[in-house]
């Protein structure tokens, strides 16, 4: 009698903690739905913070430690990791999602910012700018397993649909890097345009800081890619088939970098050297518009039918009506500030834009251009901002 | 009794069954059905110190497709036990990644093909977070002495690194922040709203955790000095001409040769919120053709703004703000409105496109010279603007009533059906520098046409002269964006027409081209053709060839 009470005591103890055991596990889960939050990097407090998308408030946050400055976050493909460069610390960092738990710090090269991920969330490319080169994590093992050199200042990596190749912008030069991703080999060089034979007359321009191709960026049948130079003021179209260039578009005077419309039909070039934006229409290849703009343009959102224009130190986000491809009046966001870069909602009617100065994100509802800044708890000097499956996820 | 004994031993065994399949189920969702097998190993630290309740993990791996989002599938979840050892039973066959995590270690991970007979010994590495507090620092068991030692060596080998990759300021940065705060009657400060207390703003440093090249903070020093100093600017040309008179009885002007020499220096310096003063000195040396072709209109538009040679003259120097969310400027001071009015994009700067006022100006506007005056520009920046200025436009009157020049503005950024953009401009201006009110009115356009590197551009004025009426238009073409031989070349071609009411009209045929040297420096080519028609006078016709070299930094 006593030993079957024994045993049903037992029972009840181990079934307690081993139950208890799996709420913990469940509690431990700290986002369930990856595409619910918007990922914000906060570069002075070295963290990253999660907001969610349905109620704006911070619901998680992941420090990566003092001075480390992190740059730009991305999620994987799959929603299980969320990555980002630490500036300063010339690290990777490895978090997950579900838990909010810093599991991996990764040694790459010099400063590293921009960065992408494969398709199939296998490999994640870390573009390290001052040491000219991509850091190769595989994403399995969380390792790195490769440094590929040979860059000039590679700012941004865009991989092909199949995951076969990967493109490198080289902000440092004047041609885009072609990557075997199966070998993780820089496999070719692209130059889209010739320097001109005048620039040896100016080599205060030619000779000076480099402003060249920011990011190759595909068009809306995959196989265009879109790549600008800043110093050049031409946009290449690349055939990725051939990896060629099919033809060169003149835009405005420093483009910084393309960014597509979601309908496939434009393509926009902030231009910081006119303080001017070219719209490009991607089916005749030509410049559509060119339209007076702001000064330090540092990105472009499409939603509700419109282009939003940040200019960084102007405090102003500019709109243009992608319809009529007329200005539609400028939204100013507040006296004295800068502005970094936002992410659109999947359903292209938000937009989250990180306010650095102010320490705060800017919900831009797209349709009224109306807007709510959420100061509470985000975190010090935001810096870029990340929604999963967002067709704006970039950075600057 | 024994009825009850063997309840309370099912009732165990329930609870017992329960208690290891509860986890299981509510963790484990196979991604294959089949037969299961188990995994297991032993987790240690890299000192070989093992690393009890560390979670095991295995994550199924799925296929990615391209083109189409799957919820990823819950890992199989287990634990490391107090001997280090793990296992984790009843795992599908499959695909996995192996994840071992334990708190203040870095994740293992590593691909697995279940069933496998491979015994994983598994070694976390230490997860350093400089600065972090709570778990992830306090998880973290004290290290020994030789730990604390490596610890360290690690540490200073991390900071040879980071110096070698780039020298860094380990101090924190600091930055002055606007804030908000909240003040009672005894100025005490309250960060939240407080009874008694009111919302102020005020100015405060704060320190933050970012570390800053040497490059960085140079440059940053630099744009904060450039910022706060008064920028100056230069603009200077050199403009040889050269006149063949081609019809008409001989003049003056015929086979000589000009060169008007210009420097325009200015000075802006930002002296409030949205506000800027700006001065511009201009000196001129050299004759220019006008003073023996003695046209309508001026052959070397450089020549409006000499007012003696060889001396320094005070162009312009006004105070700019901006005001209503910057929809609105203001500018007053010594002013040239036609900067601010008639701004055609193909046909308004002497200093980049054509050399003939002709086809910088519109003489409709009959605004000579500079003055004291006000502008006032609304921009919201939807395609429409609207401008409203008054000036000076007699420097000998005695006061501004004898002088008042006003001119009002609308425009409207357009986009014709199978063109690119374009702008249209209406104005209206009136003038009493002579003994009664005079008033013109105008248009100007410039419309890109279906290729953006060409823009047509018009005009097109009418001014009450004492007689009747001047009239005058003007149109051409501009070539620009990669329409040259190089992406910086720009070139055109215009046509001016004026009639004045009283008699006098004239014709002028202008072309040029304009090579980008470099940013600062720009030479183009000029070829002009002019017909003078004066009552009772025969026509006098000049062929003008011409080049300017302009430089601006």
């Amino acid at each position: 009698m006593s030993r079957t009470r024994s045993l049903v005591k037992l029972a009840i103890v181990v079934a307690t903690a081993l139950a208890g055991t799996a709420t913990l596990a469940q509690q431990d889960v700290k986002i369930a739905d990856p595409t619910s939050v918007v990922m914000i990097v906060n570069r002075d407090s070295n963290d990253l913070a999660f907001m969610d998308i349905k109620t704006n408030r911070i619901i998680g946050r992941v420090f990566l430690g003092n001075n480390v400055n992190p740059h730009m976050v991305m999620m994987s493909p799959d929603g299980r990791y969320v990555v980002t460069g630490g500036t300063r610390a010339n690290k990777a960092y490895i978090i997950d999602v579900r838990t909010l738990k810093l599991v991996k710090v990764i040694n790459v090269d010099i400063a590293p910012e921009h960065l992408a991920f494969s398709p199939d969330s296998r490999w994640y490319y870390q573009g390290n700018p001052e040491g000219d080169s991509i850091s190769v994590i595989d994403m399995q093992s969380l390792t790195k397993i490769k440094t590929i050199p040979g860059f000039a200042e590679p700012l941004n990596v865009t991989f092909t649909a199949d995951g076969s190749k990967a493109y490198i912008g080289n902000y440092g030069a004047h041609w885009i890097g072609v990557v075997d991703v199966r070998r993780h080999e820089l496999l070719k060089k692209i130059q889209i345009r010739e320097v001109p034979g005048v620039a040896i007359l100016d080599p205060d321009k030619y000779l000076g800081e480099v402003h060249g191709i920011n990011i190759a960026m595909f068009g809306p049948d995959g196989r265009y890619l879109y790549a600008a130079d800043g110093d050049l003021g031409f946009v290449g179209v690349i055939d990725s088939r051939e990896d060629r260039v099919v033809k060169t578009i003149k835009v405005g005077k420093d483009p910084w970098r393309i960014y597509m419309s979601h309908d496939g039909k434009y393509g926009i070039t902030p231009n910081n050297g006119d303080e001017t934006i070219s719209i490009i229409d991607l089916k005749a290849n030509k410049v559509a518009a060119t339209l007076e703009a702001g000064p330090n343009m540092t990105g472009v959102n499409f939603a509700a039918g419109k282009a939003f224009v940040i200019s960084s130190t102007s405090g102003f986000v500019y709109v243009y009506d992608m319809n009529s491809l007329r200005p539609a009046g400028r939204i100013r966001i507040g006296l004295n500030i800068q502005l970094e870069t936002a992410t659109t909602d999947t359903q292209d009617q938000k937009l989250y834009l990180a306010d650095s100065t102010e320490n705060a994100i800017v919900v831009i509802d797209a349709k009224t251009q109306k807007f709510e800044k959420i100061t509470e708890n985000v975190g010090l000097f935001p810096w870029g901002t990340h929604i999963m499956d967002s067709k704006d996820n970039y950075c600057h | 009794m024994v009825l009850r004994e063997r309840l309370l031993g099912c009732l165990a065994v329930v609870l017992l069954t329960a208690a290891f399949a509860v986890p299981i189920a509510l963790s484990a969702k196979p991604p294959a059905q089949g037969a299961t097998s188990s995994v297991s190993g032993r987790v240690t630290d890299n000192g070989g110190a093992v690393l009890p309740n560390a979670e095991v993990s295995l994550v199924p791996i799925v296929p990615a497709m391209p083109g189409m989002k799957m919820t990823p599938p819950p890992p199989i979840v287990g634990r490391v036990n107090n001997d280090g050892s793990f296992t984790v039973a009843q795992v599908p066959a499959g695909q996995y990644v192996l994840q071992v995590d334990a708190p203040g270690y870095g994740r293992s991970s590593q691909e697995v093909t279940v069933p496998t007979t491979q015994t994983f010994n598994i070694k976390l590495e230490a997860l350093e977070i400089p600065g972090a507090e709570g778990p992830e620092a306090a998880a973290k068991p004290a290290p020994t002495d030789a730990q604390a030692m490596q610890q360290k060596i690690n540490e200073l080998e991390q900071r040879v690194r980071d110096l070698e990759a780039s020298t860094v300021y380990s101090l924190p940065e600091t930055r002055t922040r606007r804030t908000t705060v909240y003040i009672d009657k005894n100025s005490n400060i309250y960060d939240k709203p407080t009874p008694g207390a009111k919302q102020t703003t005020t100015y405060q440093r704060e320190r933050v955790y970012r570390r800053q090249s040497i490059d960085e903070k140079i440059q940053s020093a630099l744009e904060e000095q450039s910022k706060n100093s008064v920028q100056v600017g230069v603009s200077a040309a050199i403009a040889p001409q050269a006149v063949f008179q081609t019809k008409g009885e001989k003049t003056d002007a015929d086979r000589h040769a000009y060169q008007l020499s210009s420097a325009d220096l200015f000075f802006t310096a930002r002296i409030a919120q949205h506000t800027v003063f700006f001065a511009d000195v201009v000196g001129l040396s050299g004759p220019p053709p006008d003073l023996e072709t003695g046209g309508l209109t001026l052959l070397n538009g450089f020549t409006a703004r000499l007012v003696r040679q060889n001396e320094l003259n005070l162009r312009e120097a006004w105070l700019r703000t901006e005001v209503f969310s910057q929809r609105l400027s203001l500018v007053a001071g010594r002013l040239d409105l036609t900067n601010y009015f008639d701004h055609n994009a193909a046909a308004n700067d002497e200093t980049r496109q054509f050399l003939s006022d002709a086809l910088v100006n519109n003489p409709a506007l009959n605004l000579a010279v500079n003055g004291s005056g006000f502008a006032a520009i609304y921009d919201p920046k939807n395609g429409f603007n609207f401008k409203v200025g008054i000036q000076q436009s007699k420097t000998d009157a005695l006061n501004l009533s004898q002088s008042m020049y006003s001119l009002g503005e609308v425009g409207y950024l357009a986009r014709p059906k199978g063109l690119g953009e374009g702008n249209y401009r209406v104005w209206y201006r009136t003038d009493n520098s002579t003994d009664r009110y005079k008033t013109g009115y105008g248009v100007s356009l410039d419309q890109k046409l279906g290729v953006q590197q060409v823009t047509w551009f018009g005009r097109y004025g009418s001014a009450e002269a004492d007689i009747r009426r001047d009239r005058f238009y003007s149109g051409g073409l501009q070539f620009s964006n990669g329409a040259g031989f190089n992406p910086g070349d720009v070139w055109g071609v215009g046509y001016a027409h004026y009639d004045t009411g009283l008699g006098p009209k004239e014709r002028l045929m202008e072309g040029y081209y304009n090579f980008q040297i470099s940013e600062k420096f720009r030479l183009s080519f000029h070829l002009a053709h002019v017909l003078e028609k004066r009552p009772g006078q025969q026509t006098v016709g000049y062929l003008i060839p011409g080049l300017r070299l302009q430089a601006a930094f």
